[in-house]
């Protein structure tokens, strides 16, 4: 090799190393581009369709008018019309100032770019909101060959500044307000995001991304847009903003539950309360107690397996939810607690499948935990640890506790008379739950758990009420009639309380009546503005503060997971502005507003598709 | 009765180790035992149903004899061969359910089952070579399965090849797939004899494409679903004041003013797929375009058309003093060019289906008051008093003049129209404005109401029942109205002493408040239930049927139609325990 190669080559290479050491300095900027491959999930056709619009939306009085289009006029879509005319498309609605432009501006998804100056663990999730939101705007796209298309900008900027970047876990105290500001600047799109917590960045997100939609007229074939321009301050009317699932009467799989949570985190709510197990079945597999849902699953391929569960949860808290798993003692079991006298710990329920079940529980099959054995105790603490682990909650358990049969205990204590020294059952019953109480401590590491869940019932009145349960641990959640004196009773005891009235908030009603009657029976269905028009603390003039929020609840005794997301949606929703935004309720009219249907009906077209 | 050297395999009376469960035989019920315990039991459920439940587990139960053995055989699913032993104008028909029929067993593959398989051969023996079906073909069939040497014969013999697709439908419900021991087997019992017709000849489902457009593939998820439950009527509720999506060729401005968008629409190349794909399932699809009332949307062009109102009170508010629902709009019954506009839109539909002998005309819900303020109906009435007897007889001589546009549009006046009851076919009119030779009247009055079925019956006119209250599927979600749970819809009665002037029922399912994500539930299973009440009529009670019910919904779940869950599943596997309960 030549003298001079050499040189050349020498000279190449330091040229080549000063090119990379600027590149790698640029790379190491505050710019983030999300490693995201941009699939489209649910892109009808790859061109634009050739048949002209024959509807055209105009804005009369903050109403969308549909008219035919007689003459060649611009051609103005339904969604573009209504982002557009009036009031807002925001589901739900932010309780602080809102002011949107009225100008919309063309883009394609390539053209994001996710900015943040966060580092630690919440950068981590913030990537994962950033790869959630592309998902949910991707999700809007009905044709793939728009990205060819010119746009009305160069990029579009989303900037997340975050006050408080070490908060990784949701709580009831957790700030979820932020400040959502977008701006157009030249040929830029600008949206800056800042929140004390990743949980308000994670909901400006889901608000910026319903202030994008899909223009089916734009370009002839469509072409997403992104309105000019737009404050939004917000923060939830209450902490806790449930959605109870039930998995037990019928089988629901882990991609319909992730369904469920999807649609949770575009309507703001924040608790996954999942009714795990009842006395059907006991599909979740405990890893120190492999038997239960060994002996009480439907069958093999109907279990939750830790895997499972652990990476549900982790889903779930990228998208703002905390998931509370709930095996509900001491009714309510049977299937999955049979296996005690093959093991040699006697029998760990009674009544199991007793007949005629009307006699001894709720709904057949019947089973409740025995009292007296205390092996019952010992597993209930391992089974706390493992629910515990699994959910990874550290704030509030759900120990369940509804719906006791003292007739199934009496029955049976009669035939052991070893605990035959109570003359009211209720106590035994508020005996087993401090025993309960006692176990869960322990399986916490002896630290009482700051929050403890308790469905209402006979225990959560007086004069049971107080001498088993802590008021600065036991919240109660009321699932009566929401004429019932229990949730003004509890509060003016100083219980705190989630509330989940049966007339209002139970989803699964109406598809056939049965069990009870009168003010709490399941009958009739409740539609959408039931739900939504709920409001007990203005109805009945309660004090919100020891109202930690509410939870509505869909038991599975009529469906499964084939119509699961019909049940629920679009009524969680509704729910869900109900918890978030706390509207007034005109109670002279009980009329709802008319911005209310249209915005509900963009949203339910948010997620159909 | 068989041949000692045959010996019969009992199969699935196995210990199932890995399952959790298996099902024992006892009093008629499959009881579930833990797959741990010594006794044997059946693998599956449905092999357990197939021996133990009443008419072999089959929905709608045959109305004739049912006799069979217990014994268990399986098949070889490699070695199933058809024979067609009929006219052979019936055997591109016998083609296509063969197709449809290993396709749900061919969803199950691949089956690994390997000892002591019998081949299957099926024989269809048709009598008759007719492939289209009307309200008097006959629907019955024989069918019989003997196990001879290594092979299981099925002969299917029955006058039409309808009646052969029934008898295949039956067959392949007790074809049972299942998991034994870790191999996947196709099993059935050794010696089966059935024979089976249906109790109404019009068993009906109505579907709504106005109020929210379905899908054409949404349409045959619902033909499957009927098909399963052997309903043979789907009437198509096509258009009302909401939308219009029927595409007429000769009136392109129906669907372009009328329609949701250019893609919620139905070509006739989709209606002409949908008729064959219906037929090939033993239904006939019963189109309705509505009127004078439920109209509106599509029929606003008249004016600059030249034409006049076609229709009238198009979008008029407020609406409750001009229809029913919104939007308001009725066809206009003075304008003597709405008839040649009809005669056009029947053209077009009668092209698309030319051999159809019933054809649905609506004619619910008119609203005096719309046409009692529309200035050019009111001119054409000067001089006749405004009362009942002149709204009545305005109405009529529009329903005269449709009349005569479609059999024009057809060409001949034997085509069966259906219309809804209302003020029209009060007992006290029908008779001076609807011919009981012509008409056959669907009512949809509630049970309460169930005078007016025996006047009309009086007065000569066939009847389709819809009962109201029973089989409104919609109900429940609106207003004040009920959800029927499937044992409501069993139970309704459709009174036997009428049989023949009751040519059936429809259960409805009415569109305003389902669409393509919410609909396949709606429906099912309950519409099977109703499907079981038109073909078997049973004297016994829902609580007889349950065990069947629940196995069928799980039938329609394997068919990909999804039905909702009406109990918990532990109702489901653990029968007679759920008793007055659900």
């Amino acid at each position: 090799m030549k003298q001079g190669e050499l040189r050349r080559a020498l000279l190449f290479v330091i040229l080549f190393c000063i090119f990379l050491f600027f590149y790698l300095y640029w790379q190491q900027s505050t710019k983030y581009i999300p490693t995201v491959i941009y699939g489209y999930k649910h892109v009808k056709a790859n061109h634009r369709s050739s048949s002209p619009p024959q509807w055209t939306w105009d804005c009369v009085n903050q109403r969308c008018e549909r008219r035919f289009i007689k003459e060649p006029v611009k051609a103005v879509s339904l969604p573009t019309c209504s982002m557009l005319c009036g009031s807002t498309q925001l589901w739900p609605q932010p309780t602080g100032p809102v002011t949107l432009g009225s100008k919309a501006l063309k883009f394609n998804h390539n053209q994001f770019i996710f900015e943040t100056e966060i580092a630690g663990p919440v950068k981590a999730y913030l990537e994962e909101a950033f790869t959630s939101f592309n998902n949910n705007i991707v999700s809007l796209i009905e044709r793939t060959d728009y990205t060819k298309d010119k746009t009305d900008l160069s990029e579009f900027l989303i900037k997340v500044t975050i006050q408080n970047p070490t908060i990784v876990k949701l709580e009831l105290k957790t700030d979820e307000s932020y400040n959502l500001i977008i701006k157009s600047l030249k040929d830029t799109i600008r949206a800056n995001i800042t929140a004390n917590t990743y949980f308000g960045a994670r909901c400006a997100l889901e608000t910026l991304s319903q202030l994008i939609w899909w223009d089916p007229y734009s370009n002839g074939g469509g072409m997403l847009k992104v309105i000019k321009g737009a404050t939004v301050q917000d923060k939830p009317a209450f902490a806790y903003r449930g959605l109870m699932i039930d998995t037990s009467r019928n089988f629901m799989s882990i991609e319909s539950l992730k369904r469920v949570l999807v649609g949770m985190a575009s309507n703001k709510l924040n608790v996954f309360h999942w009714h795990v197990s009842d006395s059907q079945s006991f599909p979740l597999v405990i890893p120190s107690l492999p038997l239960m849902a060994k002996t009480g699953s439907y069958g093999p391929e109907m279990t939750y397996s830790p895997e499972e569960v652990k990476g549900l949860v982790e889903f779930a808290r990228i998208r703002g939810i905390r998931v509370l798993l709930e095996v509900d003692t001491p009714a309510h079991v049977g299937n999955g607690w049979a296996w005690g006298p093959t093991e040699g710990l006697g029998e760990l329920a009674v009544c199991i499948n007793e007949r005629p079940w009307s006699m001894y529980c709720g709904e057949p099959p019947c089973g409740q935990l025995n009292p007296e054995n205390p092996h019952v105790y010992d597993i209930l603490e391992k089974l706390y640890k493992d629910l515990l682990d699994l959910s990874g909650e550290t704030e509030i358990f759900h120990l369940g506790g509804d719906e006791v049969n003292l007739e199934c205990w009496s029955q049976h204590i009669q035939r052991t008379s070893t605990v035959y020294n109570y003359t009211d059952l209720h106590e035994l019953w508020g005996d087993f739950t401090i025993k309960a109480l006692n176990r869960l401590t322990a399986a916490n590491g002896g630290t009482k758990f700051p929050y403890v869940i308790l469905w209402s019932s006979k225990l959560t009145k007086r004069p049971y009420l107080m001498k088993y349960l802590d008021k600065n641990q036991v919240v109660v959640q009321n699932w009566g009639a929401s004429q019932w004196s229990d949730t003004p009773d509890l509060l003016s005891d100083g219980y705190k309380v989630i509330i989940s009235h049966v007339d209002a908030w139970y989803l699964d009603c109406g598809f056939g009546r049965w069990r009870e009657t009168g003010e709490a029976a399941c009958d009739p269905y409740r539609p959408w503005q039931t739900v939504y028009n709920h409001r007990p603390w203005q109805q009945q003039h309660l004090d919100k503060k020891l109202i930690l929020g509410g939870e509505a609840c869909l038991w599975s005794e009529q469906f499964d997971e084939g119509s699961l997301d019909a049940r629920l949606w679009p009524r969680a929703a509704a729910f869900a502005e109900r918890m978030w935004n706390d509207p007034q309720l005109d109670m002279n009219t009980f009329g709802i507003q008319e911005d209310v249907y249209t915005r509900l009906n963009t949203q339910r077209d948010r997620y159909v598709f | 009765m068989f041949d000692g050297t045959i010996w019969f395999l009992i199969i699935g009376l196995t210990i199932v180790h890995g399952s959790n469960w298996v099902w024992q035989c006892e009093d008629g019920y499959c009881k579930r035992e833990s797959g741990q315990t010594e006794r044997d039991g059946y693998s599956a459920l449905k092999l357990c149903q197939l021996v133990c439940s009443n008419y072999l587990n089959i929905w709608p139960y045959p109305t004739g004899a049912v006799k069979s053995s217990k014994e268990l055989v399986n098949i070889n699913t490699k070695s199933i061969i058809f024979h067609y032993n009929g006219p052979t104008e019936t055997v591109a028909y016998l083609t296509e359910i063969t197709k449809y029929f290993e396709g749900h067993l061919k969803k199950d593959e691949p089956f690994s089952c390997e000892e002591n398989l019998y081949n299957l051969k099926i024989t269809f023996t048709p009598l008759c070579k007719e492939i289209t079906s009307n309200l008097e073909t006959n629907e019955s069939y024989t069918l019989t399965l003997d196990s001879i040497g290594n092979e299981v014969n099925v002969n299917i013999i029955a006058p039409t090849v309808f009646g052969v697709r029934h008898g295949l439908e039956t067959l392949s419900q007790i074809l049972v797939s299942h998991n034994d021991d870790g191999s996947k087997c196709l099993s059935t019992l050794s010696n089966v004899q059935i024979t089976d017709q249906p109790k109404y000849p019009h068993r009906g489902l109505l579907i709504d494409t106005a109020r929210n457009y379905l899908s054409v593939d949404t349409i045959k998820k619902q033909i499957d679903g009927m098909a399963a439950s052997k309903l043979n009527v789907l009437h198509w509720h096509l258009t009302d004041s909401q939308s219009f999506p029927f595409v007429s060729v000769r009136l392109p401005n129906m669907t372009k003013y009328g329609a949701y968008s250019s893609k919620k629409i139905y070509t006739p190349e989709n209606i002409k797929d949908l008729i064959q794909y219906a037929e090939y399932r033993g239904i006939r699809i019963i189109i309705e375009i509505d009127g004078p009332s439920h109209a509106g949307m599509g029929w606003q062009w008249g004016p600059e058309a030249g034409l006049g109102d076609l229709a009238v009170c198009i979008n008029k508010q407020p609406w409750r003093s001009f229809c029913v629902q919104p939007p308001c709009g009725q066809l206009n019954p003075v304008n003597e060019k709405l008839y040649i506009i009809l005669r056009n839109l029947y053209s077009d539909i009668t092209d698309i289906s030319p051999d159809r002998r019933m054809f649905h005309m609506g004619g619910d819900e008119v609203f005096i008051p719309c046409w009692n303020s529309t200035p050019e109906i009111l001119k054409h009435l000067r001089g006749k008093p405004l009362n009942e007897k002149t709204y009545l007889d305005l109405w009529a001589g529009y329903q005269r003049k449709n009349l005569d546009a479609y059999d024009t549009a057809i060409g001949h006046k034997n085509t069966s129209i259906v219309v809804w009851t209302s003020h029209l076919t009060q007992p006290e009119f029908i008779k001076n404005y609807l011919p009981n030779d012509r008409y056959i009247i669907q009512t949809w009055v509630p049970e309460s109401d169930n005078d007016l079925i025996t006047d009309l019956i009086k007065l000569g006119y066939k009847l389709i029942v819809s009962t109201k209250d029973r089989w409104y599927l919609d109900h429940g979600f609106w207003g004040t109205t009920n959800y029927y749970k499937w044992k409501t819809v069993y139970e309704n009665p459709i009174y036997e002493k009428y049989t023949k002037a009751i040519l059936g029922g429809e259960v409805c399912m009415w569109g305003e408040l389902v669409d393509d994500s919410n609909i396949d539930s709606r429906i099912w299973p309950r519409a099977a239930a109703a499907a079981e009440r038109m073909w078997s009529d049973p004297v016994t009670t829902a609580d007889y049927a349950q065990t069947r019910f629940f196995a069928h919904r799980e039938r329609l779940i394997e068919r990909k139609i999804s039905a909702e869950a009406v109990v918990p599943q532990w109702c489901a596997e653990n029968e007679g325990e759920c008793h007055s309960y659900l």
